[in-house]
């Protein structure tokens, strides 16, 4: 369960750390769509090449990303096994007389599965390296135009860092649930599957409930302090954007240029 | 069952930033039938420590040892769900593990995921719910319709209901009025009693702490700072201050009196009548010269 690293942030001071929020998530945007250039083996080592200098540059521990993928490491391994099987394509590998393997699938299967990777790398470096408070912002100013077609941004921006918020909370509101049901018997981790799926019942329950009370409480909370949605409202942080931000856009230029240039 | 903690070190999310020491060098025996009591503030490892006692969580190093099962650092013991048959945890704000369609239900998923035939655990459960204060009607109704104390005296009919040897008390009676405080730890100091319970509590109640323990220890950063019973722990109040502690109601009482009419007086009252039979005494002899 502490495993987990999705919407988690780690304080640190690198120079990720202190992008504005905007560059951060509009390279997490221009990331997502430049990946699907990539089809060859010069072109995955770039965006590797990318990805890797980036999580180095963050400073955070190899290890606690690599334990936070563990969990999503189980559906990129069967990626790359669905394509490799189903793939036909090139000289045939192996003939094992029910399956087949050709080139191209474990080709096809190498290149989808880094593409997964990069992505989930990616995305969650975002909300490693920002905190929920400066995303919501970030958004709320990179929507700011679709205002005038009506569009609820400042709602939106505000259930985002609400959600994000609220993972580590419910994380550990689920910890503290499954422990009170352990010590009661039940079994979450050990023993045979009847009575492990048994147990989601004990869990689940108590989960939503306080997590319906927790909704409750803030929006009264809310309210209480004269919380009338978006209009006219200012925000406390102001963000800036620097030399470091450029930078980035340069990197993030210069990469996607080779990419077309590299692809075949 | 006796109680034997060795080298006990426990360190939250190991190999992660957020890496955090929240026990360090732990030992400590609690024999069978004692009455524990845990002091210390938010953060000083109570919480932590009472967890290790049924496998909840696991050592980072040394060892717990609990009658006959042995939980160590580095070694998995497979018989985690036979412990946790002899040791009931009342958590804190228990009411947020109910889930059950009716109170009975509830109370009963304990016994029974223990394997206690299901006669005898509804016949645990009608003589629970009016133990801690309700009666036979609530057993076929929501927990979820009751209020808060009384979800509350649920949950621990559901913990009680396992006939643990060993119970576990962290803060029971946090966010109770008075009434229910004063209900609830009479029920488990009587049981604790009658059943001759291992009673482990968790307290920030001086008072409680006070009257129902035989042995009290204080928790500071991860250690134990302070141990001993009731009378050695708040006779010296100097010491508590030191650790921003107080002594109890009634030993500030007495120490007033003792400085107001300059006299020695015993300082092992813990009790609202044994202070009043101590000022009584007082003012007769008083009266006297």
């Amino acid at each position: 369960m502490q495993n987990i690293i999705i919407g988690q942030y780690v304080p640190g001071q690198s120079f990720i750390h202190k992008l504005d929020p905007r560059a951060k998530l509009l390279t997490a945007f221009l990331f997502v769509i430049i990946v699907f250039l990539a089809n060859n083996w010069i072109t995955y080592v770039l965006l590797g090449a990318f990805t890797l200098l980036a999580i180095f540059v963050s400073k955070l521990p190899l290890r606690y990303i690599y334990n936070g993928l563990k969990p999503i490491l189980l559906v990129i391994i069967l990626t790359f096994l669905l394509h490799v099987f189903l793939t036909k394509e090139g000289p045939l590998l192996l003939d094992l007389g029910f399956l087949e393997v050709y080139e191209g699938g474990v080709e096809q299967g190498i290149f989808i599965s880094l593409r997964l990777l990069f992505l989930i790398l990616i995305t969650s470096l975002l909300t490693l390296t920002t905190t929920p408070i400066d995303i919501t912002v970030g958004i709320e100013t990179l929507l700011g135009p679709m205002k005038k077609i009506g569009l609820p941004v400042h709602e939106f921006a505000l259930m985002m860092s609400i959600a994000l918020r609220f993972i580590p909370t419910l994380l550990e509101e689920t910890e503290k649930i499954m422990k009170a049901q352990s010590a009661r018997g039940a079994q979450f981790s050990s023993g045979p599957i009847k009575e492990r799926l048994k147990s989601i019942v004990p869990l689940l329950v108590p989960l939503f409930v306080s997590a319906f009370k927790r909704a409750e409480d803030l929006a009264m909370a809310m309210e209480a302090r004269g919380y009338r949605g978006g209009e006219g409202r200012t925000s406390i942080r102001l963000l800036k954007w620097s030399g470091k931000d450029t930078t980035l856009f340069i990197i993030l230029l210069l990469l996607c240029v080779s990419l077309l240039l590299l692809r075949s | 069952m006796d109680i034997t903690i060795k080298g006990l070190e426990h360190s939250y999310g190991k190999g992660t930033p957020f890496e955090r020491k929240a026990l360090s060098n732990i030992n400590l025996s609690i024999s069978s039938g004692t009455f524990q009591t845990i002091i210390g503030h938010t953060g000083s490892g109570k919480s932590t420590l009472i967890q290790h006692l049924n496998g909840l969580l696991k050592p980072t190093q040394g060892s717990i040892q609990i009658g006959d099962f042995k939980i160590q650092a580095g070694v998995k013991e497979k018989r985690l769900k036979a412990l946790r048959k002899h040791v009931g945890i009342v958590f804190q704000y228990p009411e947020h593990q109910l889930f059950e369609e009716t109170i009975e239900k509830d109370i009963l998923f304990g016994p029974l995921n223990f394997g206690v035939s299901e006669d005898e655990a509804k016949r645990r459960a009608a003589k629970l719910i009016q133990q801690v204060g309700l009666d036979e009607s609530y057993l076929s109704r929501s927990p979820f319709d009751l209020s808060g104390g009384q979800m509350r005296r649920v949950a621990i009919a559901g913990v009680l209901a396992m006939k643990p040897s060993i119970l576990i008390l962290d803060e029971p009676t946090a966010g109770l009025d008075p009434r229910g405080r004063r209900e609830i730890m009479d029920l488990f100091y009587r049981l604790h009693e009658e059943e001759g319970l291992t009673t482990i509590l968790v307290t920030h109640s001086m008072e409680d702490a006070a009257r129902f323990s035989d042995d009290i220890l204080i928790m500071e950063k991860g250690g134990v700072v302070l141990q001993g019973n009731p009378e050695t722990i708040f006779s010296n109040p100097e010491a508590l201050k030191n650790l921003s502690l107080d002594v109890p109601e009634t030993v500030q009482f007495i120490h007033r009196l003792e400085e107001r009419f300059n006299k020695d007086l015993p300082h092992s009252v813990f009790t609202l009548k044994a202070a009043v039979d101590a000022a009584l005494s007082v003012l007769q002899k008083g009266d006297d010269s």
